[in-house]
């Protein structure tokens, strides 16, 4: 297992500008007087924290507190406003399974190009492809176009090519209750598999059951700032305390 | 902007799995889906034929080949420009969720249709020996085909740089693409695919000092200085038939070298121009409003 931190977030902080009249168009760029009128945002306000090798970190907090931007922030979907993140291996994120598949090719041309978007060589990703296949169970429509998919079948997908793409740093947002109880089970299974080997996991979920059954240490987002940390149990007992009913659903 | 070729660089399995599948695509579902692809052009070139050879009587030895040998690369100059126009907007649920350089979106898209535009000449070619084994003499194709790399890497040049230009700012603003598309229409005409420079040159030098300078004017869109060496460089030279005087012909020009690298120059220009733009604008490109 590698020493030191895996992910090191420093004082990030992320601005967004919303506009309020739609998309842009020429029009609005000609006409001055109809301007468009902008408002920031601020979405993120100073965060830092370190995730450690071997150890899975959870993220809570209510919607719109700024969770899933930091997760896009440290998957490099955004640039910060201010702010380093440092990642010291390679990243698998998970903000959507499947996100890049094409409903006309299939399931194996998908398996094929996500692995690539992923980082994986051509090489790399046909020695691996039947490992995907067998743990998506989808032996038997592997060859058919993704469009003919159920949900289910797409996120399963989607968690074995992420699973099998070598990655040091996992990044989840809400996705691991993907497809029936075997194969969530599976997931856990996985992800267990994952710790061991020394990996490390930053996930975002409303579920208490899972961020207690997953996570070593709970980070409480709260309007873009951390509120409070610990283990999960402490955590998740102070941030219970308000929002009980987010937690029912866990 | 070294920076960002180096990212490019650790990305090309991306870069060229994306124009695979875009191939893949592109011919799904047809046996003969790059048979199809190109037969609209050739009806094009036909029915071009049909008018400007018969009705107009413009009576060029085999017109369908001269105008095929530029109206080829038009069509992957406009393609290239039209699909990287949308490329980054359609792929927007991607790019919102994974990481990679975002430039691979519109350059895939052109160099599919850079692929495809190779393959179109595999078949001009072998258009052009069906002509030869059934008017036998000459063969069409001249020996300066050899020099046919360097004008597609021109060619290719500029429409990588404007598809980039044009992908970046139609993200931000969808009109661009309408504006884009006018702007080819009109461009069609006025670059000499369906009729020579021989001709542009004549009509202009009856004008004096300024047709000179309007004839310059003409040239500084590479694609007119292109599709003129493209013409001349695969086909033997022809005499064009002259407006006015009856029977009348205009000598062909010969391969203007200086022209060629002004359009070299400006297509550069507009590569690294585009590229310039687009690393300006693609981190926006998520949280475009």
């Amino acid at each position: 297992m590698k020493s030191g931190p895996a992910i090191i977030v420093r004082d990030l902080r992320k601005k967004f500008r919303l506009s309020q009249s739609g998309a842009a168009s020429l029009k609005t760029a000609l006409l001055w007087w109809k301007r468009r009128k902008y408002v920031d945002l601020d979405v993120l306000k100073g965060v830092s924290f370190e995730v450690g090798w071997g150890e899975t970190v959870a993220l809570v907090g209510r919607n719109g507190a700024g969770k899933s931007t930091l997760l896009s922030l440290i998957s490099r979907i955004y640039k910060p406003t201010s702010g380093t993140i440092e990642l010291k291996g390679r990243v698998a994120p998970l903000l959507e399974l499947g996100a890049g598949f094409h409903p006309d090719l299939s399931g194996r041309e998908n398996v094929f190009f996500n692995g690539v978007i992923l980082g994986l060589t051509r090489k790399q990703i046909l020695e691996r492809t039947p490992a995907i296949i067998a743990f998506a169970e989808l032996e038997s429509h592997i060859d058919a176009p993704v469009r003919t998919y159920s949900s289910g079948m797409m996120a399963r997908l989607g968690f074995a090519v992420a699973v099998h793409v070598d990655a040091e740093i996992l990044i989840v947002d809400e996705v691991l209750a993907v497809g029936d109880y075997a194969f969530e089970q599976k997931c856990y299974a996985k992800i267990d598999e994952f710790k061991k080997a020394g990996g490390a996991i930053l996930f975002v979920s409303h579920g208490a059951d899972t961020v207690r059954r997953v996570a070593d240490r709970c980070l409480w987002i709260k309007d873009g700032q951390i509120e409070a940390q610990g283990s999960p149990d402490e955590v998740l007992a102070k941030y219970g305390a308000i929002h009980v009913e987010e937690l029912v659903e866990g | 902007m070294r920076e960002e070729l180096r990212e490019l660089w650790r990305f090309r399995e991306l870069l060229w799995s994306m124009t695979e599948r875009e191939l893949r695509i592109r011919y799904k579902n047809s046996v003969l889906g790059f048979l199809w692809s190109l037969i609209n052009p050739l009806i094009t070139v036909g029915v071009m034929t049909l008018v400007f050879k018969y009705f107009l009587g413009q009576s060029v030895g085999s017109y369908t080949l001269y105008v095929l040998a530029a109206y080829l690369p038009f069509l992957f100059f406009q393609f290239a420009l039209l699909d990287s126009a949308q490329s980054v907007l359609q792929a927007i649920p991607i790019v919102k969720k994974v990481y990679f350089p975002r430039e691979i979106l519109p350059l895939s898209q052109i160099l599919a249709n850079f692929i495809h535009l190779i393959m179109a000449f595999c078949v001009f070619f072998l258009i052009c020996t069906v002509v030869w084994a059934r008017h036998p003499g000459a063969f069409p194709v001249q020996s300066t085909v050899v020099l046919l790399p360097f004008l597609l890497l021109i060619n290719l040049a500029l429409s990588v740089g404007l598809g980039l230009l044009v992908s970046a700012l139609n993200t931000f603003m969808e009109d661009v693409k309408y504006i884009l598309s006018a702007v080819l229409y009109v461009g069609f005409f006025l670059t000499p695919v369906m009729y020579f420079s021989e001709s542009v040159q004549h009509a202009m030098g009856s004008k004096g000092k300024l047709g000179e300078a309007l004839y310059l004017v003409y040239h500084l869109n590479p694609m007119a200085t292109l599709c003129t060496a493209y013409k001349k460089i695969l086909l033997a030279p022809t005499p064009v038939p002259s407006p006015g005087k009856e029977g009348g012909t205009l000598p062909p020009l010969p391969i203007d070298w200086p022209m060629i690298g002004v359009a070299a120059c400006v297509s550069l220009a507009a590569l690294i121009f585009g590229y310039a733009v687009f690393n300006r604008l693609k981190w926006r490109f998520v949280e475009r409003p």
